[in-house]
């Protein structure tokens, strides 16, 4: 039952993790995905060589790197930290690829179509296409975001006290200690459950709708 | 006809030729090539200002490409350009506020309309005023809907584009080109996509477009149009103007028996 109450407290990790990985690797896919569409073939190599390490190395390996590398850097960082760095920069890679996506299903004509009107590049971008990308993405950001829920669980390698941390704490010092894992597999249910369905009822609107 | 368009005659922004006619547009030469197949062979046009030029011909003769160049949505690779007293040449990319000036100037109506989805009807009209023009949002808005009632949609303002008829998204992407007060304005086979009953509202709108004394190139496949509301045809085929004229000229006596066969083939 202790257990059971540790795994209650650890969900707050788990979802700072997600959370943060989620915004960090959003914020850092942003040029990523922009630059992939470069008119400079050297902006767009550099780009997708950074996709390809992002996506390319296990997000564990990024963990570790991060977590004992870094501060042979003299940069200091606490396991949460690194565990949100890290797991962002996996997120910016598989996330700038969704952007190129949903960039992609905007229509030509959308573009030309500000050209045309002689609005600015910036005001292109933030009033007309991105909310157009965006709707796009919902579907594969809802996804995305429910995986990384899961793989949230990584960062209990660098010590991170999240679900899966715990868990195996108490696996070790209990002979019950497995019950705990059913909790933590209860809890990571209950928080997915929902993203998916709101990724399929989104799914499902955008077929009715581009009908 | 002279082949390029002499810069000399122009200083900066302002037109100071001395001709008795004003040219809206004067296309020098121009060409344009894509992956090694050129599809504007040197081609020149003058469009007097206030009147309707209809660009006719086959598909494929590069009738849309000779129309994006006069925006610039295509860069010419050959030749200059005179677009509302503006002096372009080719073969050297276009500052930022060269281009921005040049669209100020020129409205564009596309064949799939292109309005924004995720706003509403006046929504769109209302964006490019308050950026371009820098309006304040009342202001886009009054205008928005005086253009709205211009077109026959004042009661359409609120509706989301995917909720209009194609005729009626038409009608909003022209007003939409309006309001940004273009000194010309091109259409790209405006009612192509559209069933010929929504077309016919589209082409009165056009016509009173016209009427107020806009300089208008036209792409299009409406017979009917070019000849009654059009003042100058040009026949494209293969990247090359190979017939223009006063439209009834030359669609009831064309000079030229490629012109013969691509009408009697239209007219069937
Ligand atoms: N962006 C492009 N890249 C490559 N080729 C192109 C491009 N745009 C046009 N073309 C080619 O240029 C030629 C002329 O095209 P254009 O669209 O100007 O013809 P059009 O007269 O408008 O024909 P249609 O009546 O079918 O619209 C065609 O062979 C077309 O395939
Ligand atoms: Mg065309």
């Amino acid at each position: 039952m202790e257990g059971m109450w540790a795994i209650i407290l650890a969900i707050p990790y788990t979802l700072l993790v997600t959370a943060g990985a989620f915004l960090v690797g959003f914020l850092l896919a942003i040029p990523l995905a922009l630059a992939r569409r470069s008119k400079v073939a050297p902006v767009r190599g550099v780009a997708g060589l950074l996709i390809d390490l992002a996506r390319g190395i296990p997000p564990i390996v990024w963990l570790l790197f991060i977590f004992f590398g870094l501060p042979l850097l003299k940069i200091k960082m606490n396991a949460l930290e690194a565990g949100i760095l890290g797991l962002g920069v996996v997120s910016a890679g598989y996330l700038a690829e969704i952007f190129r996506g949903g960039l992609l299903a905007v229509p030509r004509g959308q573009f030309e179509a500000c050209q045309a009107l002689g609005l600015g590049g910036w005001t292109s971008f933030v009033e007309v296409i991105s909310p157009q990308a965006l709707r796009a993405m919902l579907p594969g950001l809802a996804t995305y975001f429910i995986g990384l829920i899961k793989d949230s669980s990584i960062a209990s390698v660098i010590g991170v006290t999240e679900m899966v941390y715990t868990a195996t704490t108490y696996a070790r010092n209990s002979a019950d200690g497995i019950y705990t894992f059913f909790a933590a597999a209860a809890v990571y249910i209950v928080l997915s459950v929902p993203f998916g369905l709101m990724a399929r009822g989104m799914e499902a609107r955008m077929q009715v709708s581009s009908r | 006809m002279a082949d390029t368009v002499p810069p000399g005659r122009y200083s900066g922004k302002r037109d100071i030729r001395t001709d008795a006619v004003n040219y809206a547009i004067e296309l020098g030469a121009i060409e344009k090539t894509f992956a090694g197949h050129q599809v504007l062979k040197k081609v020149s046009l003058r469009v007097k200002q206030g009147e309707v030029c209809s660009i006719i011909g086959p598909s494929g003769a590069g009738k849309s490409t000779l129309l994006r160049c006069v925006n610039l949505l295509e860069q010419p690779d050959g030749g200059n350009m005179v677009v509302a007293g503006q002096y372009l040449a080719a073969g050297r990319s276009h500052p930022r506020r060269e281009l921005l000036q040049l669209r100020r100037n020129v409205g564009m109506v596309f064949q799939s309309f292109n309005l924004f989805p995720h706003l509403t009807v006046l929504e769109n009209i209302v964006l490019p005023q308050r950026r371009v023009l820098k309006l304040s949002a009342e202001e886009a808005r009054e205008r928005g809907a005086e253009l709205l009632k211009r077109v026959g949609l004042a009661e359409k303002a609120d509706a989301y584009p995917a909720k209009i008829s194609g005729g009626q998204q038409q009608r909003v992407a022209i007003a939409r080109a309006l309001a940004l007060e273009p000194k010309v304005m091109l259409f790209d086979e405006p009612t192509s996509a559209l069933d010929p009953e929504l077309a016919q509202e589209v082409l009165a709108v056009m016509k009173e477009v016209a009427a107020s004394g806009m300089t208008m190139l036209v792409v299009t496949h409406e017979m009917g149009f070019a000849r009654t509301i059009g003042d100058h045809l040009v026949v494209m085929e293969d990247g090359a103007i190979i017939e223009q004229g006063v439209p009834e000229e030359v669609m009831t006596n064309p000079s030229e028996e490629r012109t013969r066969k691509f009408l009697s083939a239209v007219n069937r």
